[in-house]
């Protein structure tokens, strides 16, 4: 554990910001400017670089934490942040949904009336609050909240042995996720039949495997006396992961792809993290190791600067970049999805973010720069 | 401030041949011979013309849940209800979701009773033969089931109208799953039911160049917002032909 948190890894809030932009291009469906996202050139998409980036983070500042205090204050702490978790994701329900009513009666359409009555509210109101409240109820777009939720909130019971054992708590991670896939566990959801959309028994297996890289940290190393076979495999994989993402796109390369592959690969299940998806992210995580190591320069140059403060102010930024989606997809919409309103407001959605990032930096530098003046008066 | 701006000229200038495809192919269509259902719908006829109100039951599975669509308006039997009610002012148009994922033709069969007893609809749609296809059911059994699902189904007065399989990545690799969509127009036509050829007309886009994104997520699977919605206005488009035509 010891040398895993003794410098700050630039590279996490750098690629958690980079995912946090994916999922809002993402989120508006209609969207050129989600071409350039990850999930257009292979399996795996944002919601993996998340999850994984999170069980890292966790283990880094709930590790040293449990070290220095023990496992009552850092459990204590993670459900603090559990609950502040919570307390977003309501908020955001609160405010996704009075969005919807604004435009609804704003423009005095009954089809968008129809669409906001559609999304569980108009038929059952209260029903859908309870709901809302026990997390089952989640419009649009809002399930990736949840899903850290939970993952946080199991997060105190593995911490002692992660942190002792880690391979020990992979081998269990993914004898979970096996059972889940096997014997289609899942978590009931709102309306009835209803599952969770990104199933936690299944995607607990990125979120260890982020929590078991950061606590191996240069341990990792090991791995290096494999590296050609690794790298070449990991090209190989993500090569053909792109031409089958390609194929979606362009009908002459689906025609390329044999029967029999596509009977071996599809469908590709996101409920449940597919074993491709898994090993599509591990194989870009794995060239990423490479390409970008700790100490890289170019991690300093100061055009990643949005990236980073993005990264740094996770729950903010998601939670604004999935309210963001929803205006976008609105006024998309309203210019009848022509593409410079696509570009127009991907770009104000990630200029709003990055503003909004900034001033979270703003406000924190000031707080710790006012924290040891005030330690000092109440000593 | 100057990296913010650095960060839109580089995205403008990616963007640009993006922006240089056409949109030609992202027009919800289908020739008006794949949109016949079979079938004039006698039940519903006369719910809306005696009763001023047509209950409709959308039977089926993860299609008809909506799986994975960014807003459960944009699954079919919303867009039918809307579409229905857009074209029959002064009718009371009732769309009852009776999706559940993953399950195949028995299951739905097996269920028909607690779903359509408490309220019994005047029109069941019912979407199967994907999963079907997918686990490699026998064909006679899934035929069979078919047959005493609609008969059981038809003996509290509805009128059915099956909706085949879509034409995905994952239906398409099977290479048998034309034997499905087969039985179910060959069942449809014996016991008097109409066909919405889904699988036909999506085949159709898919022949005409709309790329697989167009219209199924990324799962190679299920239908996305585009595929739901032009499918649910097609399927609108179909039972107003039948309810109105000869």
């Amino acid at each position: 554990m010891a040398a895993a948190a003794s410098t700050r890894d630039i590279r996490l809030d750098l690629f958690r910001g980079l995912a946090l932009w994916f999922i809002f291009l993402d989120h508006i469906p209609t969207n050129v400017v989600s071409w350039l996202t990850v999930r257009n050139y292979g399996f795996s998409d944002a919601t993996e670089i998340f999850v994984y980036i999170s069980g890292y983070t966790a283990v880094i500042a709930y590790g040293r934490m449990m070290e220095r205090e023990g496992w009552i204050r850092a459990a204590a702490r993670i459900y603090r942040r559990v609950w502040q978790l919570y307390v977003a994701h309501i908020l955001l329900f609160v405010a996704f949904s009075a969005q919807i009513a604004w435009v609804s009666i704003a423009r005095d359409t009954p089809a968008l009336i129809e669409e906001m009555q559609l999304l569980g509210l108009g038929e059952n109101p209260y029903r859908a609050i309870l709901e809302a409240a026990l997390l089952k109820f989640r419009p649009v777009n809002l399930d990736v909240l949840p899903l850290y939720i939970v993952l946080l909130a199991a997060f105190p019971l593995v911490l002692p042995l992660v942190v002792r054992s880690p391979l020990s708590v992979v081998g269990a991670s993914l004898a979970l996720y096996v059972v889940t896939c096997r014997y289609n566990w899942s978590l009931p959801a709102y309306p009835d039949e209803k599952v969770w959309f990104f199933n936690p028994f299944a995607w607990q297996v990125v979120f260890y495997a982020g929590a078991a890289c950061a606590v191996l940290g240069p341990r990792l190393a090991w791995l290096d006396r494999f590296r050609w076979p690794l790298t070449a495999l990991a090209m190989a994989f993500l090569l053909f992961s792109a031409f089958i993402a390609l194929s979606w796109h362009y009908n002459p390369l689906a025609r390329l792809v044999p029967a029999w592959v596509s009977r071996q690969i599809y469908p590709i299940d996101k409920t449940n993290i597919d074993i491709l998806r898994f090993m599509h992210f591990l194989a870009i995580a794995w060239l990423v190791r490479l390409l970008v190591p700790i100490d890289a320069p170019l991690l300093k140059w100061r055009i990643w600067q949005p990236l980073r403060r993005c990264g740094e102010a996770s729950l903010l930024i998601f939670c604004i970049g999935t309210f963001l989606a929803l205006s976008g997809q609105v006024i998309v919409g309203q210019h009848e999805d022509s593409i410079l309103s696509q570009i127009v407001v991907s770009i104000a959605g990630i200029v709003i973010m990055s503003l909004a990032a900034y001033v979270a930096a703003w406000f924190k530098a000031g707080e710790t720069a006012r924290a040891p003046r005030i330690a000092k008066v109440v000593e | 401030m100057r990296i913010l701006f650095l960060w839109l000229a580089t995205t403008a200038a990616l963007l640009m041949p993006a922006t240089a495809s056409s949109q030609s192919m992202t027009a919800c269509r289908a020739k008006p011979e794949l949109l016949k259902l079979g079938s004039s719908l006698p039940t519903a006829r006369r719910a809306i013309a005696e009763r001023k109100h047509l209950r409709i039951v959308a039977l089926g599975s993860s299609s008809t849940a909506g799986y994975g669509v960014s807003n459960p308006a944009y699954a079919y039997p919303m867009q039918l209800r809307i579409g229905l009610e857009k074209a029959l002012p002064g009718i009371e148009i009732e769309v009852i979701n009776r999706g559940i994922g993953g399950q195949d033709v028995e299951e739905m069969a097996a269920r028909m009773r607690a779903d359509m007893m408490p309220i019994p609809p005047s029109l069941v749609i019912w979407q199967t033969g994907t999963n079907a296809a997918m686990r490699h059911m026998p064909i006679d059994q899934f035929e069979q089931r078919l047959r005493d699902g609609i008969k059981f189904g038809q003996s509290f007065g509805a009128d059915f109208v099956l909706m085949s399989l879509q034409y995905a990545p994952a239906v398409v690799a099977l290479s048998d799953q034309e034997v499905y969509e087969r039985v179910m127009a060959k069942v449809a036509m014996d016991v008097g039911a109409g066909l919405f050829r889904r699988y036909d007309i999506m085949r159709a886009w898919y022949d005409d160049g709309m790329p697989y994104a167009q219209f199924v997520q990324l799962d190679g699977l299920h239908l996305n917002d585009f595929g739901q919605k032009c499918i649910g206005r097609l399927l609108t488009q179909s039972i107003l032909g039948a309810l109105t035509g000869p």
